[in-house]
């Protein structure tokens, strides 16, 4: 029940002690107006019907202030009595109305808990940029590098014979030189093959230790398909101190694996062949569509690694002592490290991009998917 | 190339998987692509047609009588037509599995058939390779001998890749000495051995001359007494196998010795030679060559060929001439192992389209140690054909003492990181063929005459890391270390990339080399080229041919393939091409090349007057805003040009009065040329000349209350938004809070040459509270600054 004189002590002290037929009278107003109030607020169902009551009775011109100029009619030695009980009759109605009040906004904020709107109903999609996905594998790869101290270096992609091939221990009679798989220009000069030209313009810049890793684009006369594109790009890692062997290649790179495909990837070297590093190897990192197994949950063949559990992301090796000779560097002092590694084969593999020229065709749609 | 393990097996032990030995072959650096499955065989054993004899009662069949080594004779009926008594021959015994059919007792039009003869395509060979009907097994094999096992028609073929620095093993030998090395197994040797007559015309240089130094060496041997005759079936299973059709017994034994040794050999019919001998020289012009394949092909200075004394009788390396071709009537024979000059014959196989196996070897320049071995080879294989070889002669180059060089254990942890003990180190370049001598803590190595490529200590360790496997290297991290390499560049770059990605702009990656559409369209449209546009001499298709000279085309080709109702906003960041007059002779790349960022927004046209373009608005909006957190600062916006850009809705933007972009609408006459009715909006700024960015600095907002005030403005049309704002801001110097035009109206609410503009003005004190009356004494101020500088009066 809901009781607006809670403990009731004001009317027991006026019921219970005898005072002048006036005061006596002071007391039912005032009992009266308490139950008034009640019935009234018990009515009440909002705030505003609140706000009325409070100025009908104890406003300036309210219930209670008629009552009030009774005491005028008091013998002077009873009206601080009378003023007594008044004050504590109208503390006993603000309270009241206190109460009231908080029980309603209580219930107002309870019945606002009590709505609940179709959360599923479609989003306007927000406005919203990205980066291509070959920067952000670009971009994951350096940034393990730079953590590890290492510079990142940007070159042109014209580039001269000396640089791209003859500085890089690779002879005028190599297949590479003879127009089959560069882009030249009428003065000579050639579009870049790799970003390993790099390599020598770094260490000729700057004395060891130096360690860089170089993105870039780089271009090959390979026939436009699924696999294949004239145009791609590269990342270049150049490390030369003393002491740097093998070892720190495969460190690396496996550091690098992990960066951009995760916290359980291997790498493995298998022997091959560039002109400019000796001993060459293979990268190959544990193929993340099956974790390295070969085979599907379903027991089919992997389709990125067909079934090896290892996927080639490039080639590395030790720096060929005529590479750092021709780069003013002393074999005999430093050693160092290079590798190239695919871009597009690491955007591709970590987002299940299955053509190459997806990457380059820029579909609205497909930017979105894969940011 | 093809390697088939049923020939690898005649030099090393195979015990393992067809799985595990391709990964073996990988991890030494031949990368298996593909493991060919032979199809399963089984119950074909050796037999001898005793009898052979028509059918009764089918003329197309016979029925034969077979010895199979058992106890009784079996009778088997067959169709082919190619039998006859004593013919050694394969037989599919009851029960036995073939491709495709299983062999059960039949009855052929009433003779019951033990058995069934079989031909080529019944244990998975190309028919046409082999005999017209059945097989003819070589007559040395017991009968009763297991057919599939003895000639290990069961066992799976490899194709495997070489690195180009490996001529040596491009040949089963070689492969199998990398093999038997890898697994710790002692190696097969060829079987050289023949013996030869002296005879009065063995001296080299009557025989062969060499008058190019592109020619290295060439072993000469000649053979007489020859039948040319179909190939014992042993080697015309394993030419099967290796994906070469057998020919007849010399040009099968050419093949045979190339697979097996490396070495490619050229056979001439010696009695068709004129003047009985050989000279090695340059094309002449004008000199033409009917080659094996038929081609009558014009011989050039560049080539090199081996010619009797009237016209080239060999394209070098590549291919003979049919006026020397040995025929069935071929009694004389002289063979040719040859070392040539990779280059030379590289560029004759590219200028003459004529890869051939051979060339394929060639082009790698062959050992010098292998013409002898090959000629030995074949001398052994020819003599077994009945032939009678006479001496070798050999011209040229002698052999080269191949370098000694020394290495440690020390040397080769310091370079592999890994440990390998001297033991294994030794082991392992003996494995190889290498000579090796132990000296103070190491060793010293001679490498096999055929392994020129190993050349220097770190070629030694590699092999040495090869055979011991690199999955023994550890990974392991270099220390960090200080150096003052900058990485300027990408940093910029990503700035600006990450700036675009920020404000709402899709990253794309279009082509470097483009078609001449984008020049065409650009000169169609009238719009001027930056400069020379870049041609590639070589390309590989007139998609690729040139070099884009600018970021727009590439990106205004998306915009017209991707048409959308939705605003469609693209960046990209890259290199464009172009010379001028100052880069004409220029030798180095840069002069060529400007990194760049381009970017673009297009959306469907709206319905607006010709004076407002609310489009430029939005992208002058965003482009301001990637400045502003590419520079740490913000930008302003003032009137100018650019090609590609609508001469009178271009903005450059300044950063503290430099300029940092470009930016407006896209020319429209570009636009007509690319087929799109969007509005485009494109802007351009150079990454060399990209502004640093500049740490923002603190000032304290004012905490008085600011008094805005909005002006409506008449003012001659011609006179920008931002003329009207530094009017503002000079008629009340330090109280502006800050001033915006944000309306413009022409038309005929407005008197006639005139336009009106509603300015906001927010009039703030630092130091006080400002009052009414202040403000108003700053606006009659401002008022009158607008009318002195920019003619603009209130509007009534
Ligand atoms: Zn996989």
């Amino acid at each position: 029940m809901t009781n607006a004189w809670p403990n009731g002590r004001a009317f027991d002290f006026i019921g219970g002690t005898p005072g002048s037929a006036l005061i006596s009278q002071l007391t039912d107003q005032l009992k009266a107006l308490g139950e008034q109030l009640e019935t009234a607020l018990a009515a009440a169902h909002d705030l505003a019907a609140l706000e009325e009551l409070r100025v009908r009775f104890l406003g300036r011109s309210g219930q209670v202030t008629a009552v009030r100029r009774g005491i005028g009619n008091l013998p002077a030695g009873e009206r601080p009595e009378a003023g007594k009980t008044i004050n504590e009759a109208v503390s006993a109605l603000e309270r009241s109305l206190a109460e009231r009040e908080a029980e309603l906004q209580g219930r107002a904020l309870a019945a606002q808990l009590d709505v609940a709107i179709d959360v599923t109903f479609p989003a306007p999609p927000a406005r919203s940029g990205s980066l291509h996905p070959l920067r952000r594998a670009t971009e994951d790869a350096c940034a393990y590098f730079e953590r590890r101290g290492f510079a990142v270096v940007l070159g042109d992609e014209i580039e001269t014979e000396y640089y791209n091939f003859d500085a890089l221990n690779i002879p005028p009679d190599h297949p590479a030189r003879e127009g089959l798989d560069s882009f030249y220009f009428p003065n000579g000069l050639l579009l870049r093959t790799h970003t390993s030209p790099m390599q020598i313009r770094t260490m000729q810049a700057h004395p060891p230790p130096i360690a860089i890793v170089v993105p870039g684009k780089s271009y090959r006369r390979d026939s436009m398909d699924a696999r294949h594109s004239p145009m791609f790009h590269q990342i270049e890692g150049l490390m030369v101190a003393a002491g740097i062997h093998m070892g720190h290649l495969k460190g690396m790179l496996t550091g690098m694996c992990r960066a951009v495909f995760g916290p359980a990837q291997a790498v493995r070297f298998r022997p091959s062949f560039f002109p400019f590093t000796e001993p060459s190897a293979e990268v190959d990192t544990t193929c993340p569509g099956c974790a390295g197994s070969g085979a599907l949950g379903d027991g089919a063949n992997c389709k990125t690694c067909s079934g090896a559990g290892w996927i080639e992301i490039g080639g590395a090796g030790m720096v060929h002592p005529d590479v750092l000779r021709e780069s003013g560097y002393d074999p005999d002092a430093v050693s160092g490290w290079a590798f190239g590694v695919g871009i597009e084969r690491i955007a591709m593999v970590r987002q299940e991009v299955d053509d190459i020229r997806v990457l380059f065709e820029n579909d609205p749609r497909v930017l979105e998917q894969l940011a | 190339m093809k390697l088939p393990l049923a020939w690898l097996r005649d030099y090393v032990d195979l015990e393992s998987s067809s799985e595990e030995l391709a990964q073996r072959f990988a991890m030494l650096g031949f990368p298996v692509e593909e493991i060919g499955h032979r199809p399963k065989l089984s119950g074909i054993v050796a037999g001898r047609l005793v009898t052979v004899e028509k059918h009764p009662n089918a003329g197309r069949l016979s029925i034969c009588t077979v010895d199979v080594g058992a106890a009784q004779l079996l009778t088997v009926v067959t169709a082919a037509t190619n039998v006859a008594a004593g013919q050694h021959v394969p037989v599919a015994t009851l029960g036995a599995k073939l491709v495709g059919l299983d062999i059960a007792l039949r009855t052929m039009r009433g003779i019951e058939s033990q058995g069934m003869l079989v031909s080529a395509n019944e244990i998975g060979f190309e028919e046409d390779w082999f005999e017209d009907g059945i097989l003819q097994l070589d007559a040395e094999i017991e009968l009763g001998t297991d057919v599939v096992s003895h000639y290990r028609l069961g066992d799976d073929v490899f194709d495997l890749e070489v690195t180009a620095n490996r001529v040596d093993a491009m040949s089963v030998i070689g492969l199998a000495r990398e093999l038997a090395a890898a697994l710790g197994k002692p190696l097969g040797e060829l079987d050289l051995s023949y013996d030869y007559r002296h005879g009065a015309d063995e001296t080299g240089s009557a025989l062969v001359e060499i008058e190019s130094s592109d020619c290295r060496r060439f072993v000469a041997q000649r053979f007489s007494k020859l039948t040319v005759r179909t190939s014992p079936f042993w080697m015309r299973v394993r030419l099967a196998l290796a994906g070469q059709r057998p020919i007849n017994n010399l040009v099968d034994v050419s093949n045979f010795v190339m697979l097996e040794t490396g070495q490619p050999l050229h056979f001439y019919d010696y009695e068709r030679l004129a003047g009985g001998r050989l000279i090695v020289r340059d094309g002449r012009a004008g000199e033409t060559i009917a080659t094996l394949d038929g081609e009558v092909r014009k011989i050039q200075p560049l080539d090199l060929v081996i010619a009797d004394e009237s016209q080239a009788q060999c394209l070098a390396g590549l291919r003979g001439a049919r006026s020397s071709e040995v025929t069935e009537s071929t009694h004389e024979l002289l063979l040719e192992a040859a070392s040539f000059v990779g280059a030379r014959i590289r560029r004759m196989s590219v200028a003459h389209g004529l890869p051939t196996d051979a060339s394929s070897r060639h082009e790698k320049t062959i050992p010098l140690a292998l013409g002898e071995v090959g000629a030995a080879r074949a001398a052994h294989l020819l003599q077994a054909e009945g032939a009678l070889p006479y001496r070798p002669i050999v011209v040229g180059a002698a052999l080269e003492a191949p370098p000694a060089i020394a290495v440690t254990a020390a040397q080769v942890q310091a370079l592999l990181g890994m440990r390998v003990s001297d033991n294994e180190i030794e082991a392992a370049l003996k494995g190889l063929g290498f000579g090796v001598a132990r000296e103070g803590r190491g060793f010293v190595a001679t490498a096999p005459l055929w392994r020129g490529d190993v050349k220097i200590r770190e070629d030694l360790i590699e092999e040495i890391g090869r055979i011991a496997g690199y999955e023994r290297i550890a990974p392991e991290q270099p220390a960090v270390f200080e150096h003052t390499i900058s990485s300027k560049k990408y940093n910029d770059e990503r700035r600006v990339a990450h700036a675009f990605a920020a404000t709402g702009y899709r990253e794309a990656a279009t082509f470097s080399l483009q078609s001449a559409q984008p020049r065409e369209r650009y000169q169609t449209a009238g719009v001027e080229l930056p400069g020379g546009v870049l041609e590639i001499s070589n390309p590989l298709s007139e998609d690729h041919r040139y070099l884009r000279f600018s970021l727009l085309p590439g990106l205004l080709g998306l915009v017209t393939r991707y048409p959308s109702e939705m605003p469609l906003r693209l960046f990209e960041i890259g290199h464009i091409f172009f010379e001028n007059a100052e880069t004409a002779g220029a030798m180095e790349s840069a002069a060529f090349e400007t990194a760049m960022a381009a970017w673009l927004l297009a959306i469907p046209k709206r319905d607006e007057p010709d004076w407002r373009d609310t489009g430029f608005i939005e992208f002058k909006s965003d482009s301001l805003a990637v400045l502003r957190t590419i520079a740490g600062r913000s930008a302003e916006a003032v009137s100018g040009t650019q090609r590609e850009l609508h001469p009178g809705k271009t903005a450059t933007l300044l950063l503290d009065g430099v300029d940092a972009a470009t930016i407006g609408a896209v020319d429209p006459r570009l636009l007509a040329a690319y087929g799109s009715d969007a509005r485009v909006y494109a802007g351009f700024l150079r990454l060399h000349d990209l502004p640093g960015y500049r740490v923002p600095r603190y000032r304290a907002p004012s905490r008085y209350p600011a008094i805005e005030r909005d002006l409506a403005l008449v003012v001659a049309p011609e006179i920008p938004a931002i003329d009207i704002e530094r009017a503002v801001r000079a008629g009340a110097d330090g109280v502006i809070g800050d001033v915006r035009v944000f309306d413009e109206y022409r038309g005929p609410q407005v008197e006639a040459g005139k336009k009106s503009v509603a300015v906001r003005i927010l009039l703030q004190r630092g130091d006080a509270t400002l009052t009414d009356t202040e403000a108003d004494a700053y606006v009659a101020a401002i008022l009158s600054s607008l009318a002195e500088r920019c003619g603009a009066r209130l509007r009534e």
